[in-house]
């Protein structure tokens, strides 16, 4: 049985990943706390006496089991308002991005080189958010999570021959997006 | 033939994508400030939620009583078993006290039939005194008996 610590620790672990996890997937940050939260509080209240081993692929599940219940849910409010609020988000990170850069920017090389990085990342997170939900999901668990190929499978309830095909597609889509950008990751 | 250094597709795969997670990663390193406090906060209010299971679970253990000893050894995962055992364990002594009873009068029974028999027995070998001769009743008995059987 895994101990508070233990539990808190593993949280603390995967809480980050997690959370731009969900952004790539619902596009709205509020949206992704809201799911990262509920996945933190049915971890801790259902399986908060399982061992500290299976902790990793419990959260997974859950995570996963989550976004689609967002998903669902959505499906049953107004389109034009979740469309509506996908624009101010994206128009709120692009103003702050860059505020961020010219308070931030003392020494112009090094501002250079962040404003460059940041775009670079930018960039990847799009193409990322426009992979179809299925390679995105298999991509980030298998490469981002480092999980393995039964592991990623039994997440996603789907067969191992699945993952690898999601996997591959999903990496040649992006190299191809990138690469048309003009971006060596 | 193969070149020495050719990589095959998986690993020219795994490279790439690992060359993505990475810029990912360092993303994640630039979380506001905003984000990482609420994120902590939800993992204080998970931790918190276990808590309370972890007392609640203690609680329902002292409270059952008699039965405790039952709901501390099936309280780990095994509902199944336990949800079946305890109408069996509650209805153990009604039972036995059914049992018992029935046991009791059977018993009680046999008693009574045995001292009438003993007592039948003890009447009907035992010796006629002498008086039962002088006895009015006696003779009238043995007339009516006589006077029916010669009937």
């Amino acid at each position: 049985m895994a101990t508070e610590q233990e539990l808190s620790d593993f949280l603390k672990s995967v809480e980050k990943r997690a959370f731009k996890r969900s952004v790539y997937h619902v596009r709205n940050e509020e949206a992704a706390l809201d799911i990262v939260q509920d996945s933190m509080m049915k971890l801790a209240e259902h399986y908060g006496d399982k061992p500290a081993a299976e902790l990793p692929m419990l959260f997974q599940r859950i995570l996963s089991n989550c976004t689609l219940d967002w998903f669902r849910r959505q499906k049953t409010r107004n389109a034009l308002f979740s469309n509506m609020s996908d624009f101010e988000v994206a128009g709120e990170d692009g103003d702050f991005d860059i505020l961020e850069t010219l308070h931030s920017g003392e020494s112009s090389e090094s501002a250079e080189d962040s404003t460059r990085r940041a775009q670079i990342l930018r960039d990847i997170e799009i193409e990322i958010q426009a992979l179809p939900a299925r390679q995105r999901e298999a991509f980030l668990m298998r490469y981002w999570e480092e999980m393995d190929v039964a592991e990623t499978a039994a997440a996603m309830g789907c067969s191992e021959g699945s993952v690898k095909t999601h996997c591959s597609r999903a990496v040649q889509a992006l190299s191809r997006a990138l690469t048309a950008k003009g971006i060596q990751p | 033939m193969k070149q020495p250094y050719q990589q095959s597709p998986q690993a020219h795969q795994a490279l790439y994508a690992a060359r993505v997670t990475r810029r990912l990663s360092t993303g994640m390193d630039d979380l506001p400030y905003d984000i990482t406090e609420r994120l902590r906060a939800a993992r204080m209010q998970a931790l918190a939620k276990r808590k309370v299971v972890a007392v609640q679970t203690a609680a329902v253990a002292s409270a059952s009583g008699g039965a405790g000893t039952l709901v501390l050894g099936g309280g780990n995962g095994r509902r199944g078993g336990f949800g079946w055992w305890q109408p069996m364990a509650s209805a153990l002594p009604l039972i036995a006290l059914v049992v018992g009873l029935v046991a009791i009068n059977i018993i009680q029974d046999d008693d009574r039939t045995s001292e009438l028999a003993e007592v039948d027995a003890a009447l009907l070998t035992d010796d006629l005194p002498p008086d039962a001769y002088a006895d009015p009743g006696f003779v009238q008995f043995l007339k009516t008996s006589h006077s029916s059987e010669s009937r």
